[in-house]
């Protein structure tokens, strides 16, 4: 059992729009150890960006997080000022971004921008400062870090922008990296380096990951543990492995067929799940999947199920686990075939 | 520790489904004109404007039909009458008001104006007037005036110094008189008329020019397109005011050409914007989609891109009435604006700066309207702009 | 960078070139010529006058003389003050203009940007609701009626300010309240609408969550963003501080180009209207070059040739 980083409990958060309160996460709970690689999945609007920004407390008006405990290493990350906080961000956790085209800062140079990052977090400057950027920009995989840091964001290319915004993320040694679909604007063979390059970088600095993404493939590639997010709540989560082979939530069976095989049969049609991710103004009715759920009971529109553990560690939220759901339901969810 | 759970064992029943339902559109139609419109309706701001300006044109416009008197009706005796009065019982239901200039104006108790008072004595030197009304004795001793004392005058009945009794509003002329006499109310509301008939019409005339320009810049494209805007450019990098001032000089004052000089100036900022929304218009996919089912340019013109450019037109015909209420005030001010006896609301700024230090009266009520008007002129364009586009607010 | 500049100071030099050959043509259209006034003025008198200032040639070898003239900096004798030159009343009335003008956008600068920022951040609170309002009034209130009400208030009322002439700095602030008023306003909001914007981007989320702090984030990161709309008003500025000047000087009773601005038009001295025209189209034709060379200096991609 190796120590506990961070500890998410019973988190909510929500926005005020002019639509009604949205909201995003609805009361989770999880926890990061040390070297883990924690997958969030889920579709879009399912919670799982606001999830990383509750946790490094970059939400803003109109947002707020609502409730719950932000426990890093024991201490909850809620109580802290906002100059406290200053001093995880960057320096405990640290986050990187889904667009780099937007994430760097079109008006100053990469050097200027990297250098003061530095500065602020390790304390160095001058040369010293200047020699730590150039050491880190190389290790992210940018060939000739001098020229890099003359150029400024729009000179270079998306893939290399990614790499300096992680850089810049890992420049004050922190212990936890949240990566925000960290890939999705980039090419199909960039994301590949990409990610070897997380991998390199995790091993190499003993980093502990949250990486998030709604691709499965990639949550399969890079994660010890996955988490299955779907409007606000964590349906199922556990080993990666167990996720992926043996799903024990209906949602996650669902996308794991909805992923085309190469061996797809032409002829054969694509699974889809039917139906839309519910209203995220409207609180809960019970589970948020019943609706769209091919196995859903009554009791499921009507009550949040519980969570159930499996013996493996993980755990699932649905009632087709609790002992008093019929057999030919439960039967009838695992008759789809193991995977 | 699980609870003991009584739920009946129907809950446990698989749902029966109706997939279709989730995927059902769920708004009504609407145009978004319509939509626009309510966007406006909900600025409050910007539904003030619209209800202020349209008492102020229906005001203006019908409002002389039901005045006797004229906007250039000159009573030099009740000159200066401010609108709110000190007045003074002089006995025997007779009520005086003390002129700042230190004559004796007669006022009923409720405050209309009867008239002046003639003085039996009128003393240059010591400084004091006489009176005998109705057999009473009234002496305004004006002595201590420009001593810097506070107290500038003496008014006595009989032997004893009388007090105001009370402050009333000017009833016979509402906004109070301007140094001719003339009834300022009446001359502001003229001036509305003036005001806005002007600013309407170069408006209109901004907006043929503008249009065509713009139009033909935006359809033509390519080599015309660019010298037509390289040429809107030069222009407008000179004040327009400028331009309008010679443009004045060159076609003679009068109504008319102020109307003609805005006009042949402002006309580059509509046109730009019409230039723009044009060309973004043709390259939109439904007009190549008209084009290739044979749609012919009178056709296109008429069904797409008149109808999505008038969102942005009307915005900008909004914002440019503000501006031309100011330069038509700022010319008047300047004394090339409408000439006399017409007033608009510059003139009477202008005349108002004779008496700026003793009746700043004159000088408010023509300077509020021009700016209230502006500013609701302002909130009707804010509003137009945020219903048709809200991602561009300054 | 170079070749930008270049570039601009060719369309710079055309423009002028334009403005001041429309200025020209228009004068000359004039039905009445400069010497036909309101005063019966015998016939005889006209003609020597129209002689002497060479009236009576063909209008393009007038164009032609004034052209020359522009070229060697000089700009003619006034018709209406006999002996003055145009050369003589400009150089002696601009710098007092100059004065009041580069006070009030020195004003503009130094207030209006820092006051939407202060609205930006503090947005929707008491200090943002505050300024929002203030800038409110500053936009409608046109430049001539503040000029005035400085007056009423100020100087009447209170007696706090002087209400005319330029002879100590107490002279100065009426005028350039009136004058740089609307422009702190505008630019106030423009300001605040940009500063909000660049502080919803992502960047200055990545600034955020790489730690950096508060004033940072602010003032480096934001505001140099937000500047680029602040600059591309500079030039308009200009324009609106310019004509302004027409209406303070005249209300404040400074002996400014403005006020013999409105003085010649009045009067129909045509050489002293041309004059000022060209004058002032160099002057707003220049700090509108001088406004894009700052804009390009701060946006990396022009600043690189690109």
């Amino acid at each position: 059992m190796s120590e506990k980083l961070l500890e998410v409990k019973g988190l909510q958060t929500k926005f005020s729009t002019r639509f009604g309160e949205v909201m995003a996460v609805r009361g989770i709970d999880f926890v990061v150890e040390k070297g883990d690689s924690i997958g969030i999945v889920g579709e879009s609007g399912s919670g799982k960006t606001v999830t990383a920004l509750s946790v490094m407390r970059l939400i803003e008006k109109p947002g707020i997080i609502a409730d719950g405990e932000i426990l890093y290493r024991g201490r909850d990350l809620l109580e802290k000022s906002e100059k406290g906080m200053r001093e995880v961000r960057g320096k405990k956790i640290a986050m990187v971004f889904q667009d780099p085209t937007t994430s760097l800062n079109p008006a100053y140079t990469i050097g200027n921008q990297i250098n003061e990052i530095i500065k602020r977090n390790t304390g160095l400057s001058g040369s010293l400062a200047k020699g730590l950027a150039k050491e880190i920009l190389y290790k992210a995989g940018l060939p000739g870090p001098t020229k890099v840091m003359k150029k400024y964001p729009h000179e270079l290319s998306t893939g290399m922008r990614q790499r300096v915004a992680l850089a810049m993320a890992l420049s004050g040694e922190p212990e936890l990296l949240i990566a925000d679909e960290p890939t999705s604007a980039l090419d199909v063979t960039i994301q590949a380096k990409i990610l070897k390059l997380f991998e390199k970088i995790k091993k190499e600095k003993e980093l502990s990951m949250i990486l998030i993404t709604h691709d499965l493939g990639v949550a399969a590639e890079s994660c010890n543990k996955i988490l299955i997010m779907y409007g606000g709540h964590i349906m199922e989560s556990g080993r990666a492995k167990d996720v992926l082979t043996n799903p024990m939530h209906p949602y996650t069976k669902g996308l794991l067929e909805s992923v085309p095989g190469i061996r797809l049969d032409s002829g054969e049609r694509l699974k889809t799940i039917e139906g839309r991710p519910p209203d995220p103004t409207k609180p809960d009715q019970g589970c948020p999947f019943s609706e769209r759920c091919p196995h859903a009971m009554r009791i499921c529109g009507l009550k949040m199920p519980k969570f159930h553990k499996s013996e493996n560690g993980g755990s699932s939220m649905c009632w087709l686990l609790d002992e008093k759901a019929p057999r030919s339901s439960f039967d009838s969810f695992l008759g789809g075939g193991r995977l | 520790m699980e609870e003991k759970t009584k739920m009946p064992a129907e809950m446990w029943r698989p749902i029966d489904r109706k997939i279709t339902e989730n995927e059902k559109t769920d708004r009504k139609k609407r145009c978004h004109w319509s939509d626009g419109w309510a966007s406006f309706k909900r600025a409050r701001l910007a539904m003030a404007g619209l209800l202020f300006a349209s008492f102020l044109v229906l005001t203006a416009f019908l409002g002389p039909l039901f005045f006797e008197a004229s906007m250039s009706d000159q009573n030099l005796k009740l000159a200066s009458i401010p609108p709110v009065l000190e007045i003074y019982s002089l006995g025997q239901d007779n009520f005086a008001y003390v002129h700042r200039e230190y004559k004796l104006i007669q006022v009923t108790e409720k405050g209309q104006i009867l008239g002046r008072f003639k003085p039996e004595e009128d003393n240059l030197k010591d400084r004091f007037r006489t009176y005998s009304i109705e057999g009473v004795d009234v002496k305004l001793d004006y002595s201590p005036a420009g001593e810097g004392k506070d107290k500038r005058y003496i008014l006595t009945v009989g032997q004893r110094e009388i007090f105001p009794i009370e402050k009333v509003y000017n009833k016979t002329y509402l906004f109070g008189t301007d140094n001719f006499g003339r009834d300022l109310f009446i001359r502001v509301i003229y001036g509305a008329r003036i005001s806005l008939s002007i600013a309407f019409a170069a408006t209109i005339v901004n907006l043929f020019i503008g249009v065509f320009y713009g139009g033909i810049s935006g359809l033509a494209g390519g080599r015309m397109d660019e010298m037509m805007m390289r040429f809107v450019d030069m222009a407008s990098a000179i004040p327009m005011i400028l331009y309008v001032i010679l443009l004045t000089l060159a076609i003679g004052s009068g109504t008319g050409s102020i109307v003609l000089a805005m006009g042949m100036v402002y006309w580059v900022h509509m046109a730009r914007i019409v230039r723009g929304q044009v060309l973004s218009i043709k390259k939109k996919d439904y007009v190549s989609a008209a084009r290739i089912s044979g749609a012919g340019w009178w056709r296109i013109m008429t069904k797409h891109l008149i109808p999505n450019t008038m969102g942005p037109i009307i915005v900008a015909m909004a914002a440019t009435i503000p501006g031309a209420i100011f330069t038509e005030a700022f010319l008047s001010f300047i004394g090339l604006g409408v000439p006399a006896p017409q007033a608009s609301w510059g003139t009477l700024v202008n005349d108002a700066l004779y008496g700026i230090g003793l009746y700043g009266y004159q000088l408010f009520f023509p300077s509020a309207a021009i700016c209230l008007t502006m500013l609701a002129f302002n909130f009707i364009s804010d509003g137009a702009r945020d219903a048709m586009d809200p991602t561009s607010r300054i | 960078m170079g070749r930008y500049i270049a570039g601009r100071i060719a369309s710079m030099i055309i423009a002028v070139f334009l403005i001041t050959t429309i200025t020209f043509f228009l004068l000359h259209a004039l039905p009445s010529g400069p010497f036909s006034s309101d005063r019966p003025v015998p016939e005889s008198v006209i003609e020597a006058l129209n002689e002497k200032y060479k009236l009576n040639d063909p209008v393009l070898k007038q164009y032609a003389d004034y052209m020359k003239g522009i070229i060697s900096f000089d700009l003619g004798p006034s018709y209406r003050k006999t002996g003055v030159r145009v050369n003589e009343i400009i150089r002696e009335s601009f710098p007092i203009s100059a004065r009041v003008g580069g006070v009030s956008i020195i004003a503009v600068i130094l207030l209006g940007i820092p006051m939407g920022v202060l609205s930006a951040v503090k947005k929707d609170m008491w200090q943002d609701r505050t300024i929002m309002l203030i800038s409110a009034i500053g936009i409608t209130v046109p430049s001539f009626i503040a000029a005035i009400a400085f007056i009423y208030i100020f100087s009447s009322r209170l007696g706090w300010f002087p209400s005319y002439g330029m002879y100590s700095w107490k002279h100065m602030v009426g005028p350039v309240v009136a004058l740089s008023g609307f422009s702190i306003a505008f630019v106030a909001r423009l300001t605040r609408a940009s500063m909000i914007e660049v502080l919803q981007q992502d960047y200055i989320r990545t600034a955020k969550a790489n730690g950096l702090s508060r004033a940072s984030i602010i003032y480096k990161h934001a505001l140099k963003n937000a500047l680029a709309p602040v600059l591309s008003y500079l030039a308009p500025m200009a324009a609106t501080i310019l004509t302004g000047s027409f209406v303070v000087e005249r209300i404040f009773a400074i002996s400014g180009m403005g006020k013999y601005f409105v003085e010649s038009v009045l009067n129909r001295d045509y050489t002293v209207i041309m004059g000022v025209t060209v004058f002032y189209a160099v002057l707003l034709v220049a700090f509108a070059l001088f406004a894009d060379i700052i804009h390009a200096f701060l946006n990396p991609r022009v600043k690189l040739g690109e």
